[in-house]
């Protein structure tokens, strides 16, 4: 549906995507993950046709963006960072507005309407202009816009900025029931909205795509966590020098628990074998009371943080 | 053609839910009324020559207020990536602005009629030459548009937009007084020829001249051209 084929973006001198190629099939919901200014909103304009690549290849629905966009555009649903409203409209004409353009026949007209008004919950304000309304009501006609005359692709610039907690959630729903049957291309930096809804995660920094997988196969490739956590009531010393002894552990920080008596925090740094934990659990437990021991799942921050770091230093100017 | 329709539906939908179509109407129609009965109770001659003259002047002033918000306002609300993501091409973009703007024109001219009732009441002016200078006034007032719309889509910022405007609008129909300054007589024709003035004089005077109408049509096609290449090379 979506595939990008040894993209390279140029504004003048500054290379803001360099040689990106992944692809995106039917019925999948991909993030688009990155800092600030990683290139995220101009591949998504790529992607939209709203931008031309300075060179490689950008396919959206079958249709070449270069030359194909306005056939293209018929297929896709975009929404940029900031959605595009006219103020002085109210949200009824303004979609009208965007339907007629997406060529849909007046007899359907008023069944989509009330589709998208229904699936973005703007029922409410379906009268109203559109300064009038929120932050939130305002981002939920951008996507109701996106979503007239049944795109099969849909394109989000970061979706659920700016948004209220039950918003956010309402618009994931969105999200996902389209994306059962078509494909999606969100961008955020909320690393928990990624894993949430995306089957994959691409990883992108300085327009380089560093990583694209599963969020569960990003962890695993990144690393094995060699950290185990536990909460001890024990005198520090003697633990410290009880968990030292033992094979495999490296090294131990302690740390009093807030607000409990004697507890102890234990970050221990441990090699990387089978049954080390069990090791640990059980020296401890012999003598003092074990309240928890867990070994530390790695997060999406983690693997984000280590993809980026990894990158080489980027020289700007080339 | 449905798209560049919509477009124009919208351009419309901005014009009368903003002031700016009532204001540029309005004054329009005030400085209009102005001259024609300062004409008329000055020369006390049934015609509309001087007042058509005066009309083409105060156009000049209100074509920058009336395009350049055309594109500066959909920059400004990020409208501008919307319109070229949707299935449409710049030139129904163009297109659908461009009559947008030429619907107030028309209104404009419609106000003026106004201006006949009296002339004929106690007058008897020559239908034909009045004819002549509202296709005139029709044809250079396309070309403004068009030009005021070019001028409108290279920036974001409206006082610019109109300011430009308003400068190539001056020089377009000042230039032909360049010409007395000439020695050469290829440049005394050019000069004469661009001459947004010395064309529309021609209307006045009862001459609909295939050649001036070709003029404005030109411009306006050129300007048209250049707007949706603009559009098409800012992707």
């Amino acid at each position: 549906m979506i595939a990008l084929d040894r993209v390279c973006k140029r504004y003048g001198a500054r290379t803001v995507i360099h040689d990106l190629s992944f692809s995106v099939e039917r019925g999948e919901i991909v993030g688009f993950l990155g800092p600030n200014g990683a290139g995220k909103t101009t591949t998504l304009r790529m992607l939209a046709g709203f931008t031309t690549a300075t060179s490689g290849r950008v396919r959206v629905a079958g249709h070449d963006m270069a030359t194909e966009n306005v056939q293209a555009a018929r297929k896709i649903g975009y929404v940029p960072e900031h959605p595009p409203l006219y103020d002085a409209l109210d949200v009824s004409a303004y979609l009208r507005f965007v339907a007629k353009v997406k060529g849909v026949p007046r007899s359907e007209m008023a069944a989509e309407l009330e589709r998208v008004t229904a699936a973005c919950r703007l029922e409410a304000v379906f009268r109203r202009e559109i300064y009038k309304l929120s932050k939130g009501y305002r981002q939920r006609v951008g996507l109701a816009q996106a979503l007239l005359g049944r795109p099969e692709v849909l394109l989000l610039d970061e979706p659920t900025i700016g948004l209220d907690p039950g918003q956010i959630q309402e618009t994931r729903e969105v999200i996902r029931a389209f994306g059962e049957e078509h494909t999606v291309l969100l961008s955020t930096h909320i690393l928990p909205e990624a894993t949430l809804i995306c089957r994959r995660v691409a990883i992108i920094h300085h327009g380089r795509l560093l990583a694209i997988d599963t969020p569960g196969g990003l962890q695993r490739a990144v690393e094995h966590s060699n950290v185990v956590n536990l909460q001890v009531s024990a005198p520090a010393e003697a633990l410290r020098a009880e968990l030292l002894a033992l094979e495999g552990v490296r090294a131990v920080h302690l740390q009093a628990a807030r607000g409990e008596d004697r507890r102890l925090l234990v970050q221990c740094e441990v090699e990387e074998r089978d049954g080390v934990e069990a090791a640990i659990a059980r020296t401890v437990a012999l003598r003092w009371e074990l309240h928890r021991l867990e070994r530390q799942q790695p997060t999406l921050e983690n693997v984000f943080l280590h993809y980026v770091r990894a990158a080489p230093a980027v020289a700007e100017a080339a | 053609m449905s798209n560049a329709f919509a477009i124009y539906q919208k351009e419309l939908w901005h014009y009368f839910r903003s002031p700016i179509a009532y204001f540029v109407v309005a004054v329009f129609l005030l400085g209009a009324g102005y001259f024609f009965s300062y004409n008329i109770f000055f020369t006390g001659i049934a015609s509309m020559a001087e007042t058509f003259q005066n009309m083409g002047i105060l156009l000049l002033m209100v074509v920058p207020a009336l395009t350049m918000r055309l594109y500066p306002a959909e920059y400004g609300a990020g409208t501008m990536e919307l319109l070229l993501t949707l299935p449409l091409r710049p030139w129904q973009i163009v297109l659908g602005k461009y009559l947008g703007a030429l619907t107030i024109l028309l209104l404009m001219i419609a106000g003026t009629l106004i201006d006949l009732v009296p002339l004929y009441l106690f007058g008897d002016p020559d239908t034909t030459t009045i004819l002549a200078g509202y296709i005139g006034f029709l044809l250079l007032g396309m070309a403004c548009l068009a030009v005021g719309q070019f001028f409108s889509a290279l920036t974001s910022n409206q006082i610019v937009a109109a300011l430009a405007t308003l400068a190539v609008l001056l020089a377009f129909w000042f230039v032909g007084h360049l010409q007395a300054f000439q020695t050469s007589h290829v440049l005394r024709g050019l000069l004469g020829y661009l001459s947004f003035s010395g064309h529309y004089a021609d209307f006045i005077l009862g001459l609909v001249r295939s050649e001036a109408v070709v003029f404005y049509l030109i411009v306006t096609a050129i300007a048209w051209t250049l707007t949706t290449s603009y559009l098409q090379w800012q992707r």
